[in-house]
Parts: C-alpha cells; structure tokens; sequence
C-alpha cells in the first residue's frame, strides 16, 4: 500500500486509540501495533527500502536478511515496532500484571515511530 | 490461559466494542471483535478438554510463554504442542472437535477473512462487512455461552 495511504490509516487508527480507557490495554497495544506498522511500512517506502506491493505484516515474519536490511535503512523503526510486537504475548494473550503501563510505553514508542516517519516524508 | 481469563477478556473487550463505532473505528471495532472472538473459541477448547487451560500464551504457533518459576513473575518461551490458538487455524486443531466449537471456527474464519485487506490493507469497509463480522461474532459468543451454561446445569 502507498505511503499516503499508510499514513490515513494510521492517523484513524490513532483516533479511534483515544476512544480507549486505560483498561481497555489490550486494544490499546492492538490499536499501537497497528498504527505503528502503517507508519513503519510508509516510512520505509518513502525511503525505497520496499516497495508499495511488499508490506511488513509483523517484524518477526521477516528473514533474518529482511530484518538486517530494514534495520540497516533505518535500525529504530524496525526495533521500536518489534519492541511494540514483543508484549504481546504476554498482556495481550496472556493475563499478566500491568497490562496498562505496557500499553502507556507502547503508546510512547508509536509516538517515537510517528515522528521519525514524518521525518522521513519531509526530506 | 484458562476460561476464566479468557472470559473476563471477552467482557472487558465487548465493553470497548460499545464505546466505538464500528464504521469510524473500524481498525479498532474489527480487532476488539476478533481478539474476543478468539477468546471465546479458547475458552471452548478448553472447556471441551481439546487444549489445555494454563499460563500458557501464544507468541507464535508451537511456542509458548511460561512463568520461569512457581514465584517469579518472570516468563520465558517454550516449546508446547497444544495451547491457545493465536488465531482460528493458527496452529490448526488436530482432529474432530465438537460440532458447536466447529460453528465458531467456521463463524471465526468469516471474521478473519476481514483482517488483514480491512485493518491493514485498503479494502472498503462497508455495511455488509460490518454487519458479516458482527452475525459471525454474535454466533461464536452465543456459543460460548450455551456451552459454559450447560456444564453449570
């Protein structure tokens, strides 16, 4: 999917995000996990690492060779998503204490992505 | 995880489901649906004795976390044959399962043939969308429900 694209979607996923009560952790992470992967996957189009018709679904699909690449365009969008991917095993699937400060801190990483992906539209 | 947890999951998120609208939000109507909708069929699962009911959560198919002592809180993963599903067919269940937990594989299979062109593709999000989604969810709770009341009887 092309780059404006990307960025439409995340931006309504990120306002449907503000519909959520702290609680609501799970969908919180869902919902950042989601808008991260739109503004990743634009970020990296506009840098021509991969094309509009090859979309990351989840870091941890990747090859290990398509990991090193992404990282090598740029190391913290491919790290803060998989940071993002990480926890949800845990307070997503699994019941585990303090769902909701996990969601707080991926709600800052999605903010940290946001950025350099604007960044990365402006040059 | 067991039923238990999986219900007040299926509760906490069909409480969201109410506080979004699933054409504006539906990225979000769309995945609190389906995370539900998985729950109940785990919580089936377990229920039926197909898979087991335990602090055991999915990271990928095949590999699970688990506490790394009886008092630490800390989790580490391993590898597991049978657990939660991650998604309906993801990993597939082995073998026959009873016909109401087969209707909500089938209602879940619906659901998910939305994920990834509506949530993370371009696909238009329209009435019928909405509306397959919500038919197929409200069969696999009701399902849910029947068999967890049944048991109490």
């Amino acid at each position: 999917m092309n780059t404006d694209k990307h960025q439409e979607k995340a931006l309504r996923i990120e306002r449907s995000l503000k519909k959520c009560r702290p609680e609501d952790h799970e969908i919180r992470i869902e919902g950042v996990m989601l808008a991260a992967t739109h503004w990743v996957n634009g970020a990296y189009h506009d840098l021509g690492v991969s094309a509009d018709t090859n979309d990351i679904l989840h870091s941890y699909m990747l090859t290990v060779n398509e990991y090193r690449r992404y990282a090598a365009a740029n190391e913290d969008l491919i790290g803060k998503l998989a940071e993002i991917e990480d926890v949800r095993p845990l307070y997503v699937r699994g019941d585990v204490e303090g769902g909701q400060k996990v969601a707080d801190r991926a709600g800052a990483l999605l903010d940290e992505i946001r950025a350099i992906a604007i960044s990365v539209r402006r040059r | 995880m067991n039923i238990e947890g999986h219900v007040d999951k299926i509760k906490r998120l069909e409480d969201l489901r109410k506080r979004l609208d699933p054409e504006s939000d539906f990225e979000l109507w769309f995945w609190s649906t389906m995370t539900a909708g998985t729950n109940a069929v785990n919580a089936a699962l377990h229920h039926a004795g197909i898979t087991p009911g335990e602090r055991a959560f999915p990271s990928q198919p095949g590999v699970y976390y688990v506490p790394a002592s009886d008092k630490g809180k800390e989790f580490k993963p391993v590898l597991k044959s049978s657990g939660d599903v991650l998604h309906v067919g993801r990993p597939p269940i082995p073998g026959p399962v009873p016909a109401d937990i087969s209707e909500m594989m089938k209602s879940m299979e619906q659901i998910e043939h939305f994920r990834d062109p509506c949530t993370r593709g371009d696909m238009t999000i329209d009435a019928n969308v909405i509306s397959t989604c919500e038919k197929a969810y409200g069969t696999c709770v009701a399902m849910l429900e029947r068999r967890l009341s049944e048991k109490k009887q």
